[in-house]
């Protein structure tokens, strides 16, 4: 598997201490770097805005119903690399409000219980990585080190999906008949 | 289950501390090798839910132009604005 070196980190710096360990990272930053192409930027507009017209072409549309449709077309931009976007294809419609429901949910005197072997793991860790696992669709059971490898391919996903549709939306209030201040021609990305 | 699951070691928590310090926007701009792994982990749980309610009212947003606007001729100009750049 070629590793393009999207940042121009030196390869000089791959053979430091843990050769492979940065090898492996870099790799890692590559991947979360396809993220923030245009390329998939556009790709995932595009497929945002073929769902956009199936939500406004049915005669009764959920109130939720943009809001999974970017998901659904976020988690098909990933092209089932990642557990994450595989959880979001196979979800139904009303998963989304129960998450909501659930993503503040405090754990009460957490890792106080009654296995031992959860006390060699600071608590306060431990709680957060499971708000963590519940926050990331499809995570809540992995181990920390997986749970994260999802957290930052999903963070990655999401800020490009703000991106897009940031865009779609100056677009489409332009198109509208220019309410905005902001320029028509110029991409915010 | 092999109760090994349960025990991170420290060489893994350094690993996820660089990795999500890398993300993490906040972090990358202080710079901060102090950052303990609970406070990077909340940082990015916080961040993740941020970026929900951003995308929540995107979709909001979006929801309220496409009620008013003809979306066959705004996807036309989206198609358009895409591949201009």
């Amino acid at each position: 598997m070629a590793i393009s070196d999207a940042e121009g980190e030196s390869p000089a710096a791959a053979k430091e201490v843990g050769g492979e360990r940065k090898r492996k990272r870099l790799a890692e930053r590559s991947l979360l770097a396809k993220w923030k192409t245009e390329g998939e930027r556009k790709s995932y507009s595009s497929k945002l805005i073929e769902a956009l017209r199936v939500v406004r072409r049915s005669s009764c549309p959920a109130p939720r119903a943009v809001r999974v449709a970017a998901d659904r077309a976020l988690a098909v931009t990933a092209r089932g690399r990642s557990r994450w976007s595989r959880a979001i294809l196979s979800r139904r419609t009303l998963k989304l409000r129960s998450r909501a429901r659930v993503a503040r949910l405090k754990p009460p005197a957490a890792a106080a219980g009654p296995r031992a072997a959860e006390r060699r793991k600071p608590p306060a860790l431990e709680q957060k990585a499971r708000v963590l696992g519940r926050l990331v669709p499809g995570c809540r059971k992995l181990p920390l080190a997986t749970l994260l490898e999802e957290a930052t391919d999903y963070i990655a996903a999401l800020e490009m999906q703000v991106r897009a549709m940031s865009a779609v939306a100056e677009i489409l209030s332009a198109a509208a008949g220019g309410g905005r201040s902001s320029s028509v021609a110029a991409e915010p990305m | 289950m092999s109760s090994r699951r349960s025990r991170i070691s420290d060489e893994e928590i350094k690993e996820l501390i660089s990795k999500l310090q890398f993300l993490l926007p906040e972090t990358r701009r202080q710079g901060a090798s102090r950052a303990s792994a609970a406070k990077l982990l909340k940082e990015t749980c916080n961040y993740i839910e941020s970026l929900h309610r951003e995308v929540d009212d995107l979709s909001d947003r979006l929801t309220e132009l496409m009620a008013t606007m003809d979306i066959g001729s705004a996807q036309a100009e989206i198609v358009r604005s895409l591949l201009r750049s």
